[in-house]
């Protein structure tokens, strides 16, 4: 067994939710599941190694390693204080402006990655979207608004922090866009 | 400050920038709210932050109290500035801040929603044992109205329970226009206030626009900084306001401001207030217009002859300060001018003019006073008000300060777009402005006249 199903995922977080450990980690195969009970949970869909995703495969363990707690703002003066960031997307492959397409926030308000608190979230680095996925949630006083991805590609990035403010026009992700991801096969990795 | 440590400022343009200047010297951290457009603003780059809150359209953005809160929320700022217009007089916002345990530099709520209503705000005068204009109560149709025309003498205003600001007013000079007006009125006041209530008041021909500024704490301290003269207007709109005002003598201030602080005490006024007043020249009398419960994009030249920062005073009184002084302290030394220069073509019937700055060099020197947030290269943005800059002047006496001004107007540079820069001028060197001999119609009636007659030569 090398991959595991959201109904899954869904149960172990039950049980972890019920247990007394604050911290869980699962490895199957390239599959890696970290689950942290008092800070921010992640999930990784590593490129198989019959599927090659694309030919940056440390693409993903780079934004594994990432921090949680670094920010990346449009505004000018957090962008010039997150040169990190920036130095991490050149060596992933160039400027996001060249090279992949943002997703951006439609409005200020709270990014949130999950439908509700300890689901899964939508999107992950690595999934494949297409233009109706909803890729996370912006809440504006417990108004709840859904985030379509509008474009067909592969997310490379998440580049707000769960539970953080956004601003409008922020870039929430970064898409690597190609042409030939269908509906149906979203969810594999193309070989 | 204890209970304000960071303040958003959700406003934009010049009074931003004042703001953040009051949070500056503070010590009090600051963000801002910007639009898009508004990113890379003059208030946008001395904030502490700025957040995008939307697109330009200030519907999407200035004007939205959800994403206001968000922002101040998410910020984890504790205070929010409203400044003037946009959401600065809505009680939405104050409610929303009070719901939300953010503290709103400005009146309670229940005060803005009292001095909004027109009508409410008459009867609370009026109880305060202050002359209202002779008017009438809700007119619910023509006939009503034409009654209450005929009582009080015409011509009359058709006023909008809703407005204010110069906003929503109709003036009828005859009973048989009446019925037309009306139907305009009421439904140019739906439009603009969502609500089309009417009420008819006595239209004074020659008066002038008095306004005292009050300041209140929450210890029921309430005192008065004098009277600004706002009689320079254009369809409603302040050109030049000035302080002291040349046709108040020493009696009528005592009268007329003891009148503004005994409203403001009848209601328990907290935070910065206008008192606003109409005095008949004609007749020596002054009645109680309406109150605006905000700080006044003329402040300054209140500040100009009391020495008193009236938006730190702000501050002070809504972080549940004292006053930082008292009645007796509060002393009228000076004279001060203020001409709002505005992005508008003066020789094409003041039609606005957004654009790029190309250049922009404001006069500096002892006694010149500029509030701004432009500069050389800066895009007046075509949604939002024409205010470029307000220009305040201030000399031991109105001569004086009015000499400063002429020098001022003189070398301020600004290419790209047309500004009532020469307007200001024509009117600086007016013998009935020297005189002191104006009226709220001067502009209208006179001097766009004159002006167009000369070809928009100031020096003709």
């Amino acid at each position: 067994m090398d991959t595991i199903s959201q109904d899954e995922v869904v149960q172990i977080l039950r049980i972890m939710e019920e247990s007394n450990f604050d911290e869980l980690c699962l490895e199957m195969g390239d599959f890696k599941l970290i689950l942290k009970k008092h800070g921010d949970s992640e999930l990784i869909q590593r490129p198989s190694q019959t599927g090659e995703i694309s030919g940056h495969p440390e693409a993903v363990q780079e934004r594994q390693s990432a921090p949680m707690d670094e920010k990346q703002t449009e505004s000018g003066k957090a962008a010039s204080a997150s040169g990190k960031d920036k130095r991490e997307i050149e060596a992933i492959g160039g400027d996001p402006e060249e090279g992949y397409i943002p997703i951006r926030s439609p409005m200020l308000g709270t990014f949130y990655r999950a439908p509700k608190p300890g689901a899964p979230p939508f999107v992950e680095v690595g999934r494949w979207v297409s233009a109706d996925d909803s890729v996370c949630i912006i809440e504006v006083m417990k108004l709840f608004n859904t985030v379509k991805a509008n474009i067909r590609g592969r997310i490379v990035k998440v580049c707000a922090e769960n539970g953080q403010m956004v601003e409008y026009q922020q870039t929430l992700f970064l898409v690597e866009e190609v042409d030939g991801a269908g509906e149906t096969d979203k969810e594999e990795i193309p070989s | 400050m204890k209970g304000i440590s960071r303040v958003l400022v959700a406003n934009r343009g010049e009074i931003a920038v004042r703001i953040l200047r009051a949070c500056r010297e503070l010590g009090l951290e600051s963000v801002v709210t910007v639009s898009e457009t508004d990113k890379d603003s003059l208030p946008a780059r001395l904030a502490d932050r700025a957040v995008c809150i939307g697109p330009p359209s200030p519907m999407e953005s200035y004007l939205k109290v959800d994403t206001i809160i968000a922002a101040a929320l998410g910020t984890d700022s504790d205070a929010i500035h409203p400044g003037y217009g946009f959401l600065a007089e809505q009680p939405r916002l104050a409610e929303a801040c009070a719901t939300h345990g953010l503290i709103f530099v400005g009146p309670k709520a229940d005060d803005l929603r009292k001095m909004g209503d027109k009508l409410c705000a008459r009867k609370l005068a009026g109880g305060a044992g202050v002359s209202i204009i002779p008017g009438s109560e809700l007119v619910r149709h023509p006939g009503e109205a034409a009654e209450a025309a005929r009582r009080v003498g015409f011509p009359v205003l058709l006023k909008a329970a809703a407005g204010g600001g110069g906003k929503g007013m109709k003036i009828v000079a005859r009973a048989e226009d009446l019925r037309g007006v009306y139907d305009e009125a009421s439904g140019e006041a739906l439009s603009a206030f969502g609500d089309d209530r009417i009420y008819v008041e006595h239209y004074i021909s020659n008066a002038r626009h008095i306004e005292v500024q009050i300041i209140g704490d929450r210890f029921g301290n309430i005192i008065h900084l004098f009277e600004r003269d706002c009689s320079l207007q254009r369809r409603y709109q302040k050109m030049v306001e000035e302080a002291p005002s040349p046709a108040v003598s020493p009696e009528l201030r005592r009268e007329i401001c003891d009148a503004a602080v005994r409203i403001g005490r009848q209601i328990g006024y907290e935070n910065a207030g206008t008192v606003e007043f109409m005095l008949d020249q004609d007749h020596g009398q002054f009645y109680f217009l309406e109150m605006n419960t905000r700080i006044q994009v003329e402040h300054p030249v209140t500040e100009m002859i009391s020495g008193i920062d009236l938006v730190k005073e702000q501050f002070r009184v809504a972080a549940g300060d004292f006053l930082s002084v008292s009645q007796e302290e509060v002393r009228l030394t000076g004279h001060a001018i203020e001409c709002r220069i505005n992005a508008e073509s003066p020789g094409a019937g003041f039609s606005p003019c957004p654009g790029h700055i190309t250049e922009w060099k404001s006069p500096t020197g002892e006694g010149v006073r500029v509030d701004s947030h432009c500069y050389s290269g800066y895009f007046v943005s075509p949604y939002y008000d024409s205010l470029l800059a307000k220009l305040i002047t201030r000399g031991t006496d109105r001569r004086e300060a009015i000499d400063l001004m002429q020098y001022a107007l003189a070398s301020f540079v600004v290419s790209g777009i047309d500004t009532t820069i020469p307007f200001h001028q024509f009117i600086m060197r007016h013998t009935d402005y020297l005189n002191g001999n104006v009226s709220t119609h001067w502009i209208e009636n006179r001097l766009v006249k004159e002006y167009e007659k000369n070809g928009g030569n100031p020096f003709r």
